[in-house]
């Protein structure tokens, strides 16, 4: 194929032109590579402390109503249907922790202990003390990391907690839990049952969450409950809507800027194919007088924005997983506060950020030689012989 | 018609203009046989290399036909057009546009790639049509490292590489010095003779175009004279 040769040709003929062109869209690439693998880092990351630490589907009081009452065939109801692996009632008020001269306001849950494990994962949290401590209706308490923390307690340390309408309750700390999101710092677990009896509310809930085997699935389940029992079901995606919103606009402004990065390493595979098509004005000219088509000349142009964007975006890639190994090795921490939770950046290197950086630069490439080479290909012979 | 006529061309016209109208060719008349070593002279602006470009139909013009081997090449489509420039017809010019990149084989070899022929094939023709023009030993040479009169002849092998019915030289010598125009004169016409090929050669060189078969004079894009040379 003469016009690969000739592509070829014109392209090593152009070394310190080419150089800079590949280094331009190699940069690009890379740049684009090392964004693509934080956003989806970041974007994994959410989805899973998320997906995690929240009941995939929670299932709240009825509409005008406070609590759950019967709510053992609310669980019955909720077992049966498929594509759910487990349930967990819980009681939520609000409290009052005191240690020494330390008060925190607080989340109590009454729990399950192995129904909520299994909708949460929760044994995996715990970073001191058992879940199983709160098996028996005792006075028992598990508290979240930062909450320990504030109240300069750890386990064994007993706290009084003050609920309204109830006189102050001493609890011993038989575990500290981490989850890593701000719920750290408000939440502490008792057992349901004594919870229940230090709200003086009988047997009831505030809602029960819900483990599903397609966490992308909730959204459809929690409607068909919803309709099905009038109770209020909330899947995981309702409720973080406002992070996941967070997230599609994130990446909305990821493609704006993959387009503006791109748009700058096509313009200099642009600004070198024009260079060499009006360097070689006499040559297509002779080109053309020799019988090649107009569509071997296109081609020819369109191969050299090919093989440039082919080099740019192999040494783009080769950098890009460079930077991304030297970004995961350093751990660039992050204030919790603001990444919810995330206490570095995360990065997520796979093959498909290659892959999407590289397709999308070798279609901007591609583009941003069409116009060369169109240029190239519609030369009047005549008037190209006698340019030079 | 006799058997031997290769190009006829009839009341062929060429109007340029851009609000002023210029008429590069004029109703020109003109048949030309096979084998015939001819020349077409004439002083500048008088429509010579406008002739040579529609017969090497790298322009069309305004009316008038160019029949090759009978067909009309001026109604050709553009696929058909670079079909018989590359097939049927060679080209050189007063600059030998030789590819910078690629050096003396290469460069011959290039019109019978264009061709669709085997690159070991294209690479043997070559170096028997370098051989012709007597740079055998500068094929590896690429034009940068070549004279200008070893760059024509070099240039004359490229025409002559796909074994064109018609070479077409516009101003061949016209870059060289007389001792240079002088051997690739003498070139040419020694592969006229060999390979029975028509070669229709515009030059200003009076002395050059006595020693063709033919000579054609224009002026103002008309054919004012039209001899055979003694």
């Amino acid at each position: 194929m003469f016009e690969m040769s000739i592509a070829f040709r014109h392209i090593s003929s152009h070394r310190r032109q080419t150089l800079f062109s590949v280094i331009a869209v190699a940069l690009s690439v890379a740049i684009i590579i090392v964004y693509i693998s934080m956003i989806n880092g970041f974007m994994e990351n959410i989805i899973d402390s998320t997906v995690e630490n929240q009941a995939h589907i929670t299932v709240f009081p009825k509409e005008n109503e406070d609590e759950i009452y019967l709510y053992h065939g609310l669980e019955d109801y909720l077992s049966q249907q498929e594509g759910i692996i487990a349930v967990s009632s819980y009681y939520k008020g609000e409290a009052a922790l005191q240690y020494r001269h330390n008060v925190e306001g607080i989340v109590l849950s009454g729990i399950v202990p192995e129904n909520e494990d299994r909708v949460l994962n929760m044994e995996k949290d715990m970073v001191a003390g058992e879940l199983e401590s709160l098996v028996i209706p005792g006075n028992n308490i598990i508290l979240g990391s930062k909450l320990a923390q504030n109240l300069e307690v750890d386990i064994g340390d007993t706290v009084t907690a003050q609920v309204p309408g109830s006189s102050p309750t001493d609890f011993k700390i038989t575990g500290i839990i981490r989850t890593g999101t701000p719920a750290d710092e408000i939440s502490a677990y008792g057992n349901l049952r004594r919870v229940q009896d230090l709200y003086n509310t009988g047997d009831i809930i505030t809602g029960t969450g819900i483990r599903i085997s397609d966490i992308y699935f909730a959204e459809t389940l929690a409607n068909t409950i919803d309709r099905q029992t009038d109770y209020d079901a909330v899947s995981w995606i309702e409720l973080n809507s406002e992070i996941l919103t967070l997230i599609n606009t994130q990446q909305q402004f990821g493609t704006i800027f993959y387009i503006m990065i791109f748009a700058i390493s096509g313009f200099s595979i642009a600004n070198i194919l024009s260079m060499i098509v009006m360097e070689k004005v006499g040559e297509i000219g002779m080109l053309l007088a020799m019988g090649t088509t107009r569509r071997s000349i296109l081609c020819i142009f369109l191969l050299e924005a090919g093989i440039l964007g082919m080099m740019g975006v192999l040494v783009g890639c080769v950098i890009g997983y460079i930077f991304c190994l030297v970004i995961v090795s350093i751990t660039i921490p992050v204030p919790p506060e603001m990444y919810f939770g995330l206490d570095h950046l995360p990065l997520l290197i796979a093959p498909q950020n290659f892959i999407i950086a590289g397709v999308f630069s070798m279609i901007i490439n591609l583009i941003a030689g069409i116009q060369p080479a169109r240029k190239a290909s519609k030369m009047d012979p005549v008037e190209a012989i006698h340019s030079v | 018609m006799s058997d031997k006529k290769k190009i006829e061309i009839r009341d062929l016209t060429k109007i340029y203009g851009d609000g002023v109208e210029v008429r590069a060719l004029d109703g020109v008349d003109l048949d030309i046989e096979k084998g015939e070593f001819l020349a077409i002279i004439g002083p500048s602006g008088s429509g010579k290399s406008t002739l040579l470009n529609m017969i090497g139909i790298l322009d069309t013009p305004t009316s008038g036909t160019i029949l090759l081997d009978g067909i009309d090449i001026t109604t050709a489509s553009q696929r058909q057009r670079s079909k018989i420039r590359n097939q049927k017809l060679g080209f050189i010019f007063q600059y030998h546009h030789l590819l910078p990149d690629f050096n003396a084989i290469e460069n011959v070899m290039m019109p019978l790639l264009i061709n669709g022929i085997k690159k070991s094939k294209a690479k043997k023709i070559a170096c028997e049509m370098l051989e012709e023009v007597g740079l055998y030993d500068r094929a590896n040479h690429r034009p940068n490292q070549l004279s200008g009169g070893q760059n024509q002849r070099v240039a004359i092998a490229r025409a002559l590489a796909n074994n064109p019915d018609i070479v077409i030289g516009d101003e061949p010598t016209g870059n060289l010095d007389s001792k240079s125009s002088d051997i690739i004169y003498d070139l040419l016409r020694k592969l006229n003779k060999e390979h029975d090929q028509t070669f229709i050669l515009v030059t200003h060189d009076e002395r050059m175009a006595e020693k063709t078969d033919r000579i054609i004079r224009l002026v103002d894009g008309k054919i004012v004279e039209n001899s055979k040379v003694e």
